[in-house]
């Protein structure tokens, strides 16, 4: 197995992506992700086929104290991660055009970053600090993002189905059963 | 700060790994990889949507990558429940394979009893600025039984195309009854 591939489970990706943060640019980082709107309003809304995504600023290691060697970070890391539907390739992509201006107020803060107007300067940026999974879980690693929401949708319509069609006539129960879940 | 989006709770971890831990996490993660007892124990939780580790012996930055004294274990977590309810699991469910994993890094003080555990995920966990998912009124239980009541339901719309209002109904509670579990 290549490290590239344990990334991989079924159709899912796990992006993992550590950026230094120019130190005397962290707060501002700080105030601007954490005033990001969430849900639907969430930049991360508009790029198809994300399931899951964070950004998370990581200011220094954590010290357990002795006989752990006390570490420092020379900057601090702004981790991206994201559980999307693969390959990674045209996800970057979608990330540099869905995020738009967003992009670059974010990795703008981020030593080296190439801005987002030269989509292959962008992805190599990424992938230059992307850090391979060495076990990656996906409960359901087979269903893209489109599926989980049809499913979901679609047990939804099921449920509501059976409660108003009981007691029908098995006529009228196949009338509407064709009516509401035709192919 | 936002780990907590809908249902879905996100975790952020990294600890540090001791001097000979790193053989043991390849071991451990080439099993996990390789063998499915872990995934499937993981699978077994039904509340995890997505996890992943990946050690860290560089930080990313502009060239070759920052070396630490040490190298960083480095863990997330997309989950439903509270974060009580998450970390009371592992230390149930899968103890020996969290010592396995954990116990390479320096403080750990192993899952049970669970009290010490908790305080040192808090203490060594980062909160995420910004979090989102695609579906966050759902669990991970619910996506995977929409998944089989959707395959129910294809199934009985192609069986029962040709058959008779009678037949049709007798049909339809059947494959009711099948999938009641998951509705």
């Amino acid at each position: 197995m290549k490290h590239s591939d344990r990334n991989i489970s079924g159709q899912a990706y796990a992006l993992t992506v550590l950026t230094p943060v120019l130190r005397e640019r962290v707060n501002a980082l700080a105030g601007h992700l954490d005033a990001l709107p969430g849900g639907d309003q969430s930049p991360l809304a508009r790029i198809a086929g994300t399931h899951f995504a964070r950004w998370v600023i990581i200011d220094d290691v954590i010290y357990e104290g002795s006989p752990q060697p006390r570490d420092t970070l020379a900057a601090p890391r702004l981790l991206f991660t994201s559980n999307f539907d693969g390959p990674l390739e045209p996800y970057l992509e979608a990330l540099r055009s869905g995020l738009g201006e967003q992009a670059d107020a974010i990795w703008g803060h981020c030593a080296g970053y190439p801005g987002r107007a030269e989509s292959r300067a962008w992805a190599g940026w990424l992938r230059a600090h992307q850090i391979d999974s060495a076990l990656f879980f996906a409960a359901y690693g087979d269903q893209t993002v489109d599926q989980v929401v049809a499913n979901l949708e679609q047990r939804s319509r099921l449920m509501r189905f059976a409660l108003e069609t009981q007691g029908l006539a098995p006529d009228e129960l196949q009338r509407r059963f064709a009516a509401e879940f035709a192919p | 700060m936002a780990n907590v989006e809908g249902k879905a709770t996100a975790i952020t971890v990294l600890t540090p790994v001791r001097r000979h831990g790193l053989l043991v996490l390849a071991v451990v993660f080439w099993a996990g990889r390789h063998l499915t007892g872990t995934l499937k124990k993981l699978q077994q939780l039904s509340f995890i949507h997505y996890a992943r580790w990946a050690v860290i012996e560089r930080f990313p930055n502009d060239g070759a990558g920052e070396r630490l004294q040490r190298s960083y274990l480095f863990f997330e977590s997309n989950f439903n429940g509270t974060w009580d309810q998450y970390i009371d699991a592992f230390s149930e469910v899968v103890p020996t394979r969290m010592k396995a994993i954990w116990g390479t890094s320096y403080g750990f003080p192993g899952p049970i009893p669970v009290g010490p555990f908790k305080a040192y995920i808090r203490r060594n966990e980062f909160v995420a600025n910004h979090y989102w998912s695609a579906y966050p009124g759902a669990t991970t239980t619910e996506i995977i039984a929409a998944e089989r009541v959707v395959a129910a339901l294809e199934r009985f719309g192609r069986s029962s195309a040709r058959l008779d209002p009678q037949a049709f109904k007798a049909a339809y509670e059947t494959m009711l009854e099948s999938v009641q579990r998951d509705l």
